[in-house]
């Protein structure tokens, strides 16, 4: 069996230093090299883990086959957000973990596939599909994060209007201001948003739902459903001594700032990064926190968290990407305070070992310190990447939307209906925070619940 | 747009849903499965050949090789299989249910018979049950004729004419196909008598007489029954050049309609052997490769192909391709190409150097960045790198002017 593919990567001095995306797209005999690996499984189990519901082994055999159109096709009918899942898929926990090629050699490299025929598409422009015929409905979508792109397309194509509201001035939710460019260049999340706008999506950008545009209200405005895609954006902090100092920021606030740094050319970092800075956290938040400090100059980071490797709920090439690139991380370790020089400026940061009260339980109340342990690092940066939940203040706009304890959406299953009537919901407000394709999934799913539900008050009217 | 491509086509009065087929084999040797195939979008079938209820068929096991080439399994498939253990009595129903449950779909039905009566029931019974179109087997490499084992009756012009003539003496409405062999000095002068005979068309070929390999432990050859082997018939993509050229042979040189078959595995290859002649083409063990399923894959394909060439139908390809095939003699001795390399996509693994030092001109040099390096002088183009390079167009052969020699 030949070997899998490896698609051309920046070398480790070039890509610290840029935020040029560190991934390349395979060329041609790559492609149908990795490809002709591909064993075609009869029921194959790898399109059972696509959270999107792309059909992999005939996308892989048409490339196999030469057939590139209808690869793009084949992706492109079921994710809207094809280009950008292929760079930023965890397909190790997804598509690639049941491949049956793994026991022969290693699992089908899908997503690299996905990119190059998406990066064909890319360079002819994307297709549009065939429509629907205008059903005279209109649906209004909450939030422009994946969950509520894919929705929006589905809902267009099934002849829909429909009209999305962002609170922020660009589209794309995380995907634009979360997900660093060298990972995910924003050329690509641009172009699959353009391609959903064609398809009759409106994008209304700094425009938040809030007390007074509330759900009620867009009822009132004539919208048949509304889908809320609202995501988890309210970051947690720790809550230790020290975080009121001039240099302490949240992942997702720093992170922001990094994507608008980069589509404003050289305006100044707005955020202040030390020689030194810490990352408190072991999901993937904290990895790109990190790896794109290393971007801004830092010269040292640390990431310090309360997991041991095998613990982190990092994706494990996530991890290894941020060692690879001089990462020092200091696992199974608890913050204790930030502290701070004369002027208000962070200096420094005091952690303690940890061990685990009760096996297999990762939270913070099960962390036991350990007496001796303590440490203490110089730095002059903290980022606190430790989670984040529901915004509190979607509360007064949800009017009769039951959520969580933490604030999170309770829809149906199926068809995704929350229990206010032609109220949908998908993506982290609902599963609590995963990924772009189970986003995208629940999108889909939600759309086809609104469409089945538009369909009977359609009948009802008549 | 692909909604204006139509890959309908009609060859000899049939008309097919597409130009994908079943040829005559495993895959069509079972009525439940030749349903399947036909559920999934095959045009057609032709049905594993059949004989008359007293004719013996025994079997032996097991009977299949594969050819493997370093990573690649099965690039060639060799079968020791005889014709179907079904006889008339059995196929005759299996034809009859088929048309009733899928009328739209052709169903032909391969035969082979010892003596003119054999072969004159045969299609009798065949026509009486409904069959769309006969195939008649010339070219069976397990069978004998007479006393001489392995001989086949494509391989006798004067006897191809006779049996043709005694099938078509009793096929009054069926359009009846001869399945020859490539394994002939002079294909033409086989075609010709099936032309001769009154056939209405060519299956072009068969698969190739062929010894599988050898197990090195044991000196035994392969497919290994008990201890022993005989020859075997190769089919599959290795065998692919050798239909083109009996294809483009008899396109050219006898003017008959003509079903391909041999190594056909993908959608360019049914564009190529249309290009050289071929009205319809048939699959048989890129089937037992890879399943029914593959017909998908074939029409998505042809149609974007065909869409993308501006064509609406694959009929528009038959015999494009034969007016730029000519004999060695007219080929320009003014033509002059020379190799170019892309500089940016090569990865530097010599192989095109070590090719041209050691098997071509020495007209390849490797630069102080382990780039190759053409010398126009040296080069003759003849091609050897741009076969060997592994990297997606970057070898060329560009044109030159052709200096005078000196
Ligand atoms: C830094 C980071 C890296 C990640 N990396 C990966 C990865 O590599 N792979 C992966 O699969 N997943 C990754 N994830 C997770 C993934 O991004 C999310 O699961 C996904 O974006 C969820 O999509 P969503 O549409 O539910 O929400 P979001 O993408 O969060 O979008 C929600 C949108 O709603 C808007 N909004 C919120 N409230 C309102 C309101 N009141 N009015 C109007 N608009 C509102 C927000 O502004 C936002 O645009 C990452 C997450 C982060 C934070
Ligand atoms: C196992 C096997 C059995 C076959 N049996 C028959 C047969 O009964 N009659 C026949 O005309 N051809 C028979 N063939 C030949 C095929 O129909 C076909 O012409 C040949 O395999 C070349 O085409 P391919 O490369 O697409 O397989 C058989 C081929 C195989 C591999
Ligand atoms: S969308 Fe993501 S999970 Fe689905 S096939 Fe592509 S890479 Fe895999
Ligand atoms: S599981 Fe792996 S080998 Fe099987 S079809 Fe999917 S990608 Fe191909
Ligand atoms: S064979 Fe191709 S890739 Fe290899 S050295 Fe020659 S030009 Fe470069």
């Amino acid at each position: 069996m030949a070997e899998r593919q490896k698609p051309p990567t920046l070398s480790l001095e070039k890509r610290v230093k840029s935020f040029e995306e560190v991934k390349g797209t395979y060329p041609p005999h790559q492609a149908i090299a990795e490809a002709a690996r591909c064993l075609f499984c009869h029921d194959a189990p790898c399109n059972k883990e696509c959270p999107a519901g792309i059909d992999i082994v005939k996308f892989i055999r048409r490339i196999k086959t030469k057939d590139f159109r209808s690869a793009i096709r084949t992706v492109r009918e079921s994710n809207v957000l094809a280009g950008v899942c292929a760079r930023i898929c965890p397909t190790e926990k997804l598509c690639e973990k049941p491949c049956s090629a793994t026991e022969l050699v290693k699992p089908i490299n899908i997503a690299a596939l996905q990119r190059f025929v998406t990066d064909l598409e890319m360079r002819e422009g994307i297709k549009l599909p065939k429509k629907a015929a205008p059903t005279g409905k209109k649906v209004a979508v909450i939030g422009s994060g994946p969950a509520s792109l894919a929705a929006a397309a589905e809902l267009a194509k099934a002849g829909h209007g429909v009209t999305i509201f962002e609170v922020k001035s660009l589209p794309g939710g995380v995907l634009t201001y979360g997900i660093p460019s060298y990972r995910l260049p924003k050329d690509v999340v641009m172009a699959e948003i353009d391609f959903i706008k064609q398809l009759g999506v409106e994008i209304r950008t700094d425009t938040p739902l809030d007390e007074k545009l509330n759900i009620g209200a867009l009822f009132g405005q004539g919208f048949d459903a509304i889908f809320i895609g609202a995501g988890v954006g309210r970051p947690y902090f720790v809550r230790m001594p020290g975080e009121d100092l001039n240099g302490v920021y949240s992942a997702l606030e720093f992170l922001s700032q990094v994507n608008l740094y980069q589509s404003e050319e050289k305006k100044e970092f707005p955020l202040r990064v030390g020689k030194r800075a810490l990352v408190i956290g072991g999901g993937n938040v904290a990895m790109d926190a990190a790896c794109s400090l290393l971007r801004l100059g830092a010269e040292k980071v640390h990431i310090v968290c309360l997991e041991s490797f095998e613990e982190m709920p990092a994706f494990p090439s996530e991890i290894e990407f941020a060692k690879e690139e001089g990462v020092e991380f200091h696992p199974r370790s608890k913050p204790l305070k930030i502290l701070g020089d004369s002027n208000g400026m962070v200096s420094g940061f005091e952690g303690i070992g940890i061990r685990w009260k009760e096996p297999g339980n990762f939270s913070p109340s099960n962390a036991i310190p350990i007496e001796g342990t303590e440490f203490s690092l110089e730095v002059e940066t903290v980022i606190e990447a430790i989670g984040q939940g529901s915004d509190p203040s979607l509360a007064p706009i949800l009017s009769g939307v039951k959520t969580t304890e933490r604030g999170l959406i309770l829809v149906d299953e199926e068809i995704h209906m929350t229990s206010r009537e032609g109220v949908f919901a998908g993506g982290d407000i609902v599963n609590g925070g995963d990924t772009v394709a189970r986003a995208i999934g629940e999108g889909k799913k939600a759309a086809e619940g609104i469409s089945n539900y538009l369909k009977s008050s359609i009948k009802g009217e008549s | 747009m692909s909604s204006e491509v139509n890959l309908s086509i009609e060859l000899c009065g049939i008309k097919f849903a597409n130009p994908f087929i079943l040829s005559a084999g495993p895959p069509t040797d079972d009525v439940k499965m030749v349903k399947r195939a036909f559920e999934a979008d095959w045009a057609g079938a032709i049905l594993k050949t059949t004989s008359v209820e007293n004719q013996v068929v025994e079997l032996v096991y097991p009977m299949m090789a594969g050819l493997d080439f370093e990573d690649k399994k099965l690039i060639g498939l060799g079968n020791i299989d005889l014709i179907s253990e079904h006889h008339i009595d059995e196929v005759e129903g299996r034809v009859a249910e088929l048309k009733k449950e899928f009328p739209d779909r052709v169903v032909g039905t391969s035969i082979m018979g010892a003596k003119k009566e054999d072969w004159q029931t045969i299609v009798r019974r065949l026509e009486a049950a409904g069959v769309d179109l006969i195939e008649c087997s010339f070219s069976c490499p397990q069978g004998s004729l007479g006393e001489k084992p392995g001989a086949m009756v494509a391989q006798d012009p004067k006897l191809t004419k006779t049996i043709v003539g005694w099938v078509k003496g009793a096929a009054k409405r069926a359009p009846v196909f001869i399945k020859i062999t490539p394994q002939v000095a002079d294909i033409v002068e086989i075609g010709q008598a099936v032309k001769e005979g009154g056939a209405d068309g060519i299956t072009a070929s068969n698969t190739i007489p062929s010894l599988m390999g050898i197990n090195l432990d044991t000196f035994e050859p392969y497919p290994t029954v008990d201890g022993k082997s005989s020859y075997s018939g190769l089919s599959g993509v290795a065998i692919k050049p050798i239909t083109l050229r009996v294809i483009a042979e008899l396109a050219k040189n006898v003017g008959i309609p003509i079903s391909g078959t041999g190594g056909a595995t993908t959608w360019q290859d049914v564009v190529e052997f249309m290009l050289v002649g071929a009205g319809n083409v048939q699959f048989c063990t890129a089937v037992m490769r890879n399943g029914y399923r593959i017909i998908d894959d074939l029409k998505d394909g042809l149609t974007n192909y065909l869409d993308d060439k501006g064509m609406s139908s694959p009929s528009e390809l038959i015999g494009r391709t034969l007016p730029k095939l000519t004999v060695h003699d007219e080929l320009s001795r003014e033509y002059k190409v020379v190799a170019e390399v892309n500089r940016k996509t090569c990865v530097k693994d010599d192989l095109c150097y070590i090719t041209c030092r050691d098997a071509g001109h020495e007209a390849i040099e490797l630069d102080e960045e382990r780039l190759p390096v053409i010398d126009e002088e040296k080069c003759v183009g003849c091609g050897l790198c741009v076969a060997i390079c592994p990297v997606w167009d970057c070898v060329k052969l560009k044109k030159v002017e052709k200096k005078e020699k000196k």
